[in-house]
């Protein structure tokens, strides 16, 4: 199918200044193109390059000097005395510089001079549109009110679905907005729907508490303290992330639900696209019919389909949570199938020495590597010959769901209280 | 600071401009205070960090402001206004710096080359300085649209308004200078967004 670049429009559609359907049109486009895909992160490295430059105070002594510039002024000015084509001047239209401060201060003073001897037969005019002013001092207030916090305090838009969710101690009606730092809780009965900007939108479980940490251009981040949320961005990879207290999620154009519980724990699980799950030295690429379990302290366990066998499952959390070791690998190893060939590719780099080879062997096992993927190159975690393996694996992870995370989650948190609680 | 704060936003924007209208120094200063510091960031970042000329486009821009703003006839936004003045100016003093020093040469000139260094206070300075760099060596109809877009926080069918263009072409010309920005500082990728 035909399909139009859409590399121009990209920047107004990082600053939301498409229409809609425009918007949605570019952002399905970079979903498919990864052309565009390469320029849009051109744009946005141009956009958070431009928003890390400081704005500069003007030097403190400035205003004296423009007021010992200004000539002595009267005390009222005829506003007739415009020039009608003044406020159209257009760039570029502005008379050259006539020469230094100094001189362009006595050229206004003339100025001010003609308009002078007009002023008074205007002040009783003045008087009597007393009362117009001050609808119009008010309307000014209201504007300047209203402009200054919709440029300085981007918020989303919360609509209550159920019950009475609140944003900070105030109570949702049917719609609210949530500002950076304030909290978004919903108790036992009551559920919530928020838009994220212009990318996608979040549904909120009962019992949940989320934050709203950033939101600008370039990102988009919120902190789930506990709770369950359904996300859903239609954004280019990377513009939407949830922390969490024991790992990042990083959006990578998709659908998935995230859960926390009252220890920190998470539950990942992927309905649509990837998700990267990740700490500062560790990330879990998981796709469609995923899921990873995250443990404060460890970060994220090895991503898992979620219709592994029980043994499989509860061995990998052996191995991730409980220092299972090299009897819990094995027992990954001898319950994997061939699409669980997504834990044991993520376990290349989870392990060493003989662990490594033994994983290697498996992987390999289930399916045979490409052509230019060489055993030394992955046993050296090349990331080039990693990433080729994967994208050779991918084939395999595509297709199958299994609707029993719930279930899965529920007895890995057992597993887990039971062999490493937290305090 | 913040009496200042209650003093504008009790006057209003309008009513500040009224009040200027009718000769009230207090309303100019308020009126300043405002905007000043926007208007010096444009007219800095657009000269290569030069303080001296920002600070006389600055004086040019508010002293223009208050000999003429009781032309204003509130036919178009106040901030419009002002931000075409301020366009004009930039403009204005590079056609006259252009004839005894080419700003973009000087500009592209003084991008410091990128390195390592050991005191991470010089290397963020160096960032800093390379990223002032790069943007004054963007073309002027780049740059004037960037500063725009960053500094005055206005939008695209307000940054045509002020240069007289088209929304399409405020578009095109902030697309490009974000390209050729990402372009020449990609080196500073890392360092600029460490720690994040």
């Amino acid at each position: 199918m035909f399909a139009r670049h859409v590399a121009k429009k990209l920047s107004a559609y990082a600053h939301g200044e498409l229409a809609g359907a425009e918007s949605a049109r570019v952002a399905t486009h970079l979903a498919s193109c990864a052309r565009c895909r390469g320029e849009f992160e051109e744009i946005k490295l141009g956009i958070r390059l431009v928003e890390s430059v400081p704005a500069r105070p003007a030097p403190a002594a400035m205003w004296g000097e423009i007021e010992a510039a200004l000539p002595a002024l009267p005390a009222t000015l005829p506003a007739s005395a415009a020039s009608a084509d003044f406020e159209s001047t257009a760039v570029h239209a502005t008379p050259r510089r006539r020469g230094p401060l100094r001189r362009r201060a006595r050229g206004a003073s003339d100025d001010f001079a003609l308009t002078v001897g007009r002023a008074s037969w205007l002040a009783g005019w003045r008087r009597a549109a007393v009362a117009c002013s001050l609808l119009v001092l008010f309307a000014g207030v209201c504007g300047v009110v209203w402009v200054y916090h919709g440029s300085t305090r981007a918020t989303w838009e919360v609509a209550s679905l159920a019950g009475a969710p609140r944003v900070g101690s105030a109570r949702v009606g049917k719609s609210a907005r949530l500002g950076v730092g304030e909290w978004l809780e919903t108790d036992a009965d009551s559920r919530a729907e928020l838009s994220v900007a212009n990318i996608g939108q979040v549904e909120i479980d009962p019992g949940t508490r989320l934050r709203l940490v950033s939101t600008r251009l370039t990102e988009h981040r919120v902190e789930l303290a506990r709770g369950r949320m359904h996300a859903r961005i239609w954004a280019p990879p990377r513009l939407f992330f949830v922390d969490t207290p024991s790992a990042v999620a990083a959006d990578l154009g998709c659908a998935y639900t995230l859960e926390v519980d009252d220890k920190g724990r998470s539950l990942l699980q992927v309905t649509s696209g990837w998700v990267a799950f990740e700490t500062k030295d560790r990330e879990s690429m998981v796709p469609a019919g995923a899921a990873c379990v995250t443990q404060p302290g460890t970060g994220p366990g090895t991503p898992f389909f979620e219709d592994a066998t029980e043994p499989f499952v509860d061995a990998l959390a052996s191995f991730d949570f409980a220092r299972g070791g090299a009897d819990a690998l094995a027992s990954v190893l001898k319950e994997a199938r061939a699409r669980d060939t997504l834990t044991l590719w993520h376990l290349l780099a989870r392990t060493s020495g003989a662990d490594r080879v033994r994983v290697y062997e498996r992987l390999a096992q289930l399916a045979p590597p490409p052509a230019n993927v060489t055993r030394e190159g992955a046993l050296a975690l090349d990331r080039r010959t990693l990433d080729d393996w994967k994208g050779a694996l991918e084939a395999t992870w595509l297709g199958g769901r299994d609707t029993n995370i719930k279930g899965t989650w529920r007895r890995m948190r057992a597993w887990l209280e039971r062999n490493c609680p937290i305090p | 600071m913040e009496q200042f704060a209650v003093m504008t936003e009790e006057r209003g924007g309008a009513g500040l401009v009224e009040s200027c209208q009718r000769g009230d120094r207090e309303a100019f200063r308020l009126l300043f205070e405002e905007y000043k510091d926007k208007v010096y960031s444009v007219a800095f970042y657009f000269f290569a960090g030069d303080e001296a000329v920002a600070s006389d486009v600055t004086q040019q821009v508010f002293l223009k402001l208050f000999t003429r703003i009781a032309q204003f006839r509130h036919q178009s936004e106040f901030s419009t206004w002002l931000y075409r003045l301020t366009t004009n100016a930039c403009i204005d003093e590079q056609r006259r710096r252009k004839r005894f020093e080419p700003v973009e040469d000087t500009a592209a000139a003084a991008l410091p080359r990128a390195r390592g260094s050991a005191e991470d206070r010089l290397a963020r300075r160096e960032v800093r300085d390379e990223l002032q760099g790069a943007i004054a060596a963007l073309k002027p109809k780049l740059r004037i649209a960037i500063l725009l877009k960053y500094f005055e926080e206005l939008s695209y069918a307000e940054i045509a308004d002020a240069l007289g263009c088209s929304q399409g072409t405020v578009a095109s010309r902030i697309n490009r200078g974000h390209k050729v920005l990402a372009r020449r500082l990609g080196h500073l990728r890392g360092s600029l967004f460490r720690g994040e």
